[in-house]
């Protein structure tokens, strides 16, 4: 069983941030622990005297080298469409890959993508040839829009990013997975525990996105090894298929023979 | 004339347009050991385009380099 991102399989259903770490060594270590195959990594403006930037592309090369894995680049910060592409451009020809997180957010406080702007870019975007990962709201008839587009991977949120509040509304990730079957559902940003990835997977999503949750954990190459775990959990679980649940109980122990029944009779 | 890189403002005497190829030699001491990209007031310059694309006073670029991300 392998994720497929744009007919690309990979081993590994964890896509792994690469922010936020205690220090690079700790990021190489605990997406090494993770199994991930798929890296995040962004642009910004740097001093060009502290060359930290060619420090940081530098080690994540090597992490990508080392897990024969994949960048993905992000927009994160963009706020219109026009932004996310000329940085969708920019990120293609630093990084040499199609592949796109996009991200276009429409409110500061919760980071909340904005669902038009997104649709906007995606659009420019797929006709530029970029293999587009839209981070989006778990709003079922955007992810059937962008699915229309030509974003053969959806990626809504569980919740805002970094909040770790795990899957607000289960409700509505269980029906864009019933509704988008031949989607490549990612669940992207809020994921807080081991056990929120292990929920999604047994939903049926077919990967998960993280980067706080195990960066920011007291020992992130354990809790990056409990994520990579957690996922194969839930993926088994779902593939081996979950029983109905039950209004009443059922005893588990066969009633055929039981003793003492009926003693006083 | 004014340019801004980065959001710094690097005044030129003496030039009405240089070159972004120009332009990044004020930014970077040296580019070609440097990995980064850039854009125009907004748009995509690739690489290629550096030599022929002109900076003119008033004008942003944006020279943008890999970081971690999420």
């Amino acid at each position: 069983m392998s994720l497929n991102i744009y007919g690309q399989n990979l081993d590994s259903r964890l896509l792994i941030g690469s922010a936020l770490y205690p220090s690079p060594q700790v990021m190489k270590q605990a997406i090494l622990a993770s199994g991930s195959q798929v890296v995040t990594l962004s642009l910004k403006r740097q001093n060009p005297a502290e060359k930290a930037g060619q420090q940081i592309w530098s080690y994540l090369q090597e992490v990508i080298t080392e897990v024969n894995g994949h960048l993905l680049p992000n927009t994160a910060g963009c706020r219109s469409a026009k932004e996310a592409v000329t940085l969708a451009k920019m990120s293609r020809e630093i990084f040499k890959t199609d592949w796109l997180k996009l991200e276009v957010i429409g409110d500061d406080y919760n980071l909340q993508p904005d669902p038009i702007e997104l649709l906007h870019a995606a659009e420019q975007l797929i006709n530029d040839g970029f293999k587009v990962l839209p981070y989006c709201t778990d709003d079922l008839v955007l992810c059937q829009r962008l699915y229309d587009l030509g974003c053969e991977v959806i990626m809504p949120w569980a919740s805002p990013i970094g909040t770790g509040k795990g899957l607000m509304n289960p409700y509505n990730l269980e029906t864009i997975r019933l509704r988008l079957p031949d989607a490549t559902l990612i669940l992207d940003a809020g994921i807080g525990k081991p056990s929120d990835a292990c929920l999604a997977m047994e939903m049926g999503y077919d990967g998960v996105l993280l980067n706080s949750a195990v960066a920011l954990a007291d020992n992130p190459v354990l809790m990056a090894k409990a994520f990579g775990q957690a996922l194969q959990a839930g993926e088994q679980g779902y593939v081996a298929g979950i029983m109905q649940q039950r209004q009443t109980a059922h005893p588990s122990t066969p009633t055929l023979d039981t003793p003492f029944w009926h003693q006083n009779n | 004339m004014n340019i801004h890189i980065n959001g710094k403002a690097y005044p030129l005497t003496n030039a009405i347009h240089i070159s972004v190829s120009s332009a990044l030699t004020l930014y970077f001491i040296e580019p070609q050991q440097s990995t980064f990209a850039v854009a125009l007031n907004g748009d995509f310059v690739g690489k290629t385009d550096y030599d022929t694309t002109m900076v003119k006073n008033g004008d942003s670029l944006d020279v943008l380099q890999p970081i971690q991300g999420g």
